[in-house]
């Protein structure tokens, strides 16, 4: 009897060998996954696109090469329901915007030839490009575009319902013009037109969440949901000699230390959004080119300043003076990107960005006073939700460590994203840390984060004198007046907006040395790769 | 039955030399988890930003982390949480599992029938998918960690008693017991209990080192444990996007947990032929 136990312990220990083995595995960064990427069978059948595509290539000059991207699983395809990074970075291959913004963040033509804007600015008239086809090979018009901007500001639930319901009618002006008539003014409509859901979909489209007929640069050969998508360059796109290579796949990886793996095995050839170390890790890597960009992105550190604690301005005080955003810049970012000023408008917004606000240096005995005057001289216990991406967890074993030299006692919790979002959970708790990502100008954030009737706003943060700036800066077409009013803004942050931002982080990119002409975008899911080029073999 | 003498034990256990590396590392181990707050020279979450990222050196022995955290003194602090949820866990299942072990060996019938029917079911299931799938649903944290592990090793314990009870049940002396009225509960704690003693001290060992192994798998799954805690998994797991340029962040947790396994299994091991011998 006593044998039988024996042969098992044998067993489990042997178990135990091949978990630990599977543990050593992972902790290398996962080799195993990547590799198996290559064992499945559309290995093949990517190989067989791939000399399809070279084959066409002969016939065009210059084309060449496909260019294999690392990217979170798609979810949703139609672009009026898109979210993630990947899923608008698919559809911004497959489909066309009116109006896309550069690495600069300045709009720039790309349906649209250009734009005129009446003095009033209540309307602005848009010419389109011509000979753009369909990938099924049907002639776009303008008809497409306001069947596109009708779907957008009528369907009920959409991101763009309330976005474009300034909009007081879209008309085909021609057959190669669209013109759009506003309510009132709105000094950034241009980026609105370039939101990142306003791509152009053929008039009467019904399938749009299975199917992909755009205009775009690429054209969809296979989709296999979880696993990839395999693209061939559209040799009719309506600006000649682009996209420059033969072939796109977007490869869906969960995990960022298995992509990085992927992209050093040579299983892949591009990948974005990394933790700093990750990015630090591959910058000696040889036939690596690494590259990082500033972007307006910022981790947000919200209280939620309608119940206790945070419903007390001097607990909001105290933890910002307890915060020394500087040497968490240094040890979270490693000095990549920006030091934050706690408000979403960043150095990059360059005249918006007020440089003369800066929060108060830290000052671990005013915060000390500043709870005790509150009530929690004998310390106060706050649990911290943090999602488990990015810096973020490191950011909450930094914050406990300073808060807790003012009594601030932080229980962390750890979430995986999809936890953290859940059932609007991040809308809800005291303490947590939000991802923001970058966006062309900041009015955004003012609108959905932190007036009082924002739909995200998590720190359920309702200020009079910030609504009425947030009104000015958002409807004004005085850029003198905007300006001021953001300055205001910033101040009126630092003073009493229960947020902290330490910093605007980088956005990190890493290509196979093959492939040139790669321009980052702060949000990364806008990179665009129509002038990406190869130069391998 | 021999009685159970702890100098005995010791004395035999250094007898080898195997064993007794092994349980020279059991006891260290034992005393850092008791005692690391005295002598380590950093705290867990104390953060010195002009030290973060540095190499072993004599300032930091195990070097520091990205935060500027001492390798050394959280791998020290991180003793304690393991071997305190593995042991106690541990201890749990062994009683437990003595209990139903007992009681399946000696009364037999369809109560045994059920009994190990129901361990089997548990017993298919994988252990580290089973542990997810409770944490899952009682919600990650200490205590659950503690759940998981007796509801994992009680029915192993429980099988192992059961298989020593059922030697033991037809033997005289029980027969004598018996026949003489003792009460049930005094047959089975004097007369049949110490038999199992020897085959319970090896199981206990063997578990203790398994339960070691699964804390800190659960810990580098990230489930039940929140940092900054120094569990060694979740350090394991924290120094996994470090491990090109910070590669004394990982080896030195994931070190920790292969010497104390492996010294407690070799300790398991000696005391396995003591009690054969």
């Amino acid at each position: 009897m006593s044998l039988l136990g024996t042969t098992f312990h044998d067993k489990r220990f042997g178990l135990a060998v091949i978990i630990s083995l599977l543990l050593g595995l992972a902790a290398c960064g996962g080799g195993g996954p990547a590799q198996q990427m290559t064992n499945t069978p559309s290995g093949n059948e990517s190989a067989e696109i791939q000399t399809g595509a070279e084959e066409a290539s002969e016939t065009q000059s210059g084309r060449g090469g496909t260019l294999r991207v690392a990217m979170q699983p798609v979810v949703n395809i139609d672009p009026i329901a898109i979210s993630s990074d990947s899923e608008v970075l698919v559809a911004n291959h497959v489909y066309d915007y009116l109006i896309d913004i550069d690495h600069l963040s300045n709009p720039v033509p790309r349906l649209a030839t250009g734009w005129d804007i009446s003095d009033d600015g209540l309307t602005y008239t848009l010419p389109l490009a011509e000979d753009v086809t369909w990938h099924d090979g049907s002639e776009f018009s303008a008809a497409d575009v306001v069947w596109t901007f009708e779907r957008l500001r009528t369907t009920e639930g959409a991101p763009t319902f309330d976005l474009y319901s300034n909009i007081a009618s879209i008309e085909a002006t021609g057959d190669l013009e669209v013109t759009f008539k506003l309510t009132k003014p709105n000094p950034f409509f241009l980026y609105d037109l370039s939101d990142n859901h306003a791509l152009i979909l053929k008039a009467g489209t019904t399938d749009a969440d299975t199917n992909f007929n755009g205009t775009g640069p690429f054209v969809v050969t296979n989709y296999r949901p979880e696993e990839r998508i395999e693209m061939v360059a559209n040799e009719n796109y309506f600006i000649p000699e682009q996209p420059k290579l033969s072939g796109l796949q977007i490869i869906f990886f969960n995990d960022d230390t298995v992509a990085v793996e992927a992209l050093r095995g040579g299983q892949i050839d591009f990948t974005m959004r990394m933790s700093v170390a990750l990015f630090e890790s591959l910058k000696e890597e040889p036939g690596i080119i690494t590259m990082d960009i500033p972007t307006n992105g910022f981790d947000l550190i919200r209280l939620r300043s309608d119940r206790a604690p945070g419903n007390d301005p001097r607990v909001i005080q105290a933890l910002k003076l307890a915060t020394d955003r500087e040497a968490i810049f240094n040890v979270v970012q490693q000095g990549y990107g920006a030091l934050g000023n706690d408000s979403p408008i960043g150095p990059l917004y360059d005249a918006y960005h007020d440089e003369t606000a800066i929060p108060p240096a830290r000052d671990v005995e005013a915060a000390r006073a500043l709870l005790a005057d509150a009530g929690y001289g004998d310390g106060l216990k706050i649990t911290l939700h943090t999602p488990d991406t990015g810096n973020r967890p490191d950011l909450a074993a930094v914050l406990k460590e300073q808060w807790s030299e003012v009594g601030v006692d932080v229980e962390i919790s750890v979430e995986p994203e999809s936890v953290y979002y859940a059932d609007d959970g991040w809308l809800e708790v005291d303490l947590g840390i939000t991802g923001w990502g970058s966006r062309p100008y900041p009015q955004f954030y003012l609108d959905v984060m932190l007036v009082s009737d924002a739909i995200w706003n998590e720190s359920h943060f309702s200020d009079e004198e910030f609504d009425s700036l947030a009104a000015v800066a958002g409807t004004t077409l005085d850029e003198k007046e905007r300006i001021q009013a953001y300055a205001d803004i910033q101040h009126l942050l630092i003073e009493r907006g229960p947020i902290i931002i330490p910093y605007y982080f980088a956005q990190f990119g890493a290509i196979n040395d093959q492939f040139q002409g790669l321009n980052l975008k702060a949000f990364a899911g806008r990179t665009d790769f129509r002038t990406v080029t190869f130069s391998g073999n | 039955m021999r009685a159970i003498n702890v100098s005995s034990v010791l004395r035999e256990l250094y007898a080898r030399r195997t064993t007794a590396l092994g349980t020279t590392i059991f006891l260290l181990f034992l005393f850092v988890a008791m005692f690391a707050p005295l002598f380590a020279p950093y705290g867990l979450n104390e953060q010195i930003y002009s030290d973060a990222r540095q190499a072993p050196s004599t300032a930091h022995w195990f070097g520091t982390d990205q935060l500027g955290r001492d390798v050394f003194s959280r791998v020290l602090l991180g003793a304690k949480d393991i071997l305190t949820l593995a042991g106690l866990g541990t201890a749990l299942a062994v009683a437990s599992g003595t209990l139903f072990g007992l009681a399946a060996g000696y009364w037999g019938g369809t109560f045994d029938e059920i009994l190990m029917r129901i361990f089997d079911g548990l017993l298919a299931i994988p252990a580290l998918l089973l542990a997810l799938l409770l944490l899952g649903t009682l919600g990650a944290s200490r205590n659950s960690i503690l759940i998981v592990i007796v509801l994992l090793y009680t029915p192993i314990v429980a099988r192992v008693v059961r298989s020593v009870v059922l030697g033991v049940r037809s033997k005289g002396f029980v027969e004598a017991a018996r026949l003489q009225g003792e009460p049930t509960g005094r047959i089975l704690f004097r007369e049949i209990l110490p038999s199992v003693v020897p085959t319970l001290t090896v199981e206990a060992a063997l578990r203790f080192s398994y339960a070691i192994f699964l804390v800190a798998s659960l810990g580098f799954l990230g489930v039940g444990v929140q940092p900054p805690s120094p569990n060694w998994g979740l350090m394991v797991n924290e120094a996994r996007p470090h491990v090109s340029q910070l590669p004394w962040t990982m080896y030195y947790p994931a070190g920790a947990i292969a010497i104390v396994v492996i010294g407690v299994n070799l300790m398991a091991d000696g005391i396995k032929r003591i009690v054969r011998t």
